[in-house]
């Protein structure tokens, strides 16, 4: 028997309803290609100077020898192809396109309302644009990562994007927060 | 006050974003010890007061095993290393 297949997103059904947007906006990125690098024993200088910063993925600090790879340009498939690729025996990567939802939070409160559950220090000279953090977000782990000033994007597992996008409203109620898919 | 643990890949982290395993300090013996050298490692354990060393792991963060030496009456912390520096440090 053939099953057909549908790619639906953790997210589908829950938010999205309303399309007014706020001085602060939470988008919930569709098909951002995300895959983990583990670093092989010993490897880590070597893997992480091919992972440099380019134009067609960026690698977000998650561990010692480990990082998040979010890639717009690639698609899930060609991400991990191209990784493999450029890492060779360096570095082990797992596709996670499917396995983690990625998030970015943008708006003139953005590092207040994450404050609100998450325990660093958001400053902009302790938390600079481009740093990457695994931090707690009221009870779920998540990858955190400053993009701008007033910008962060956040990676979480797919089963707690609904529970994360909850937690991020509530940590809003006192700020103005919309919440809806990108669009690009 | 927050119980802070500084992890030395992550920076200071509330306790929240960690497990605790137990004592650091026994060390496992040859597989073909004597039954009493392996009931005392797997189920004896001092009590102490003050001074200990643990293993933590930072779940919430980078998920490595650390070797926490803190004061379990004050909770003062006074070193966090990586566990896998006590075999050579694989990483």
């Amino acid at each position: 028997m053939a099953y057909d297949y549908q790619a639906v997103h953790a997210l589908d059904g829950t938010i999205g309803a309303i399309s007014e947007r706020r001085a602060n906006h939470l988008a919930v990125h569709r098909a951002t290609a995300i895959a983990v690098v583990l670093a092989a024993p010993g490897q880590t200088a070597e893997a992480a100077g091919i992972l440099v910063a380019n134009g067609e993925f960026e690698a977000r600090f998650s561990g010692p020898g480990e990082w998040l790879i979010l890639s717009e340009v690639h698609a899930p498939e060609t991400l991990c192809a191209e990784l493999s690729v450029r890492l060779g025996d360096f570095a082990f990567v797992i596709d996670q396109s499917h396995g983690r939802v990625a998030l970015t939070l943008a708006g003139p409160d953005a590092a207040r309302i994450l404050a609100n559950g998450i325990a660093i220090d958001l400053h902009a000279d302790v938390f600079p644009v481009g740093r990457a953090a695994n931090v707690l977000c009221n009870h779920l782990s998540v990858n955190l990562a400053r993009t701008a000033a007033d910008s962060f994007d956040l990676v979480v597992m797919r089963s707690f994007a609904e529970a994360l996008v909850d937690d991020l409203k509530t940590m809003a109620r006192s700020h103005e927060l919309s919440v809806d898919f990108a669009t690009r | 006050m927050a119980s802070l643990i500084p992890c030395p890949h992550c920076g200071t982290r509330p306790r929240q974003e960690f497990s605790v395993r137990g004592d650091a300090t026994p060390v496992r013996p040859a597989p073909m010890a004597a039954d009493e050298v392996w009931n005392d490692y797997m189920h004896v354990r001092a009590n102490p007061r003050g001074r200990i060393r643990e293993h933590w792991q930072h779940i919430a963060g980078c998920r490595r095993w650390l070797v926490v030496e803190r004061d379990n009456f004050t909770h003062e912390v006074f070193s966090v290393s990586d566990a896998s520096l006590e075999q050579g440090g694989a990483r």
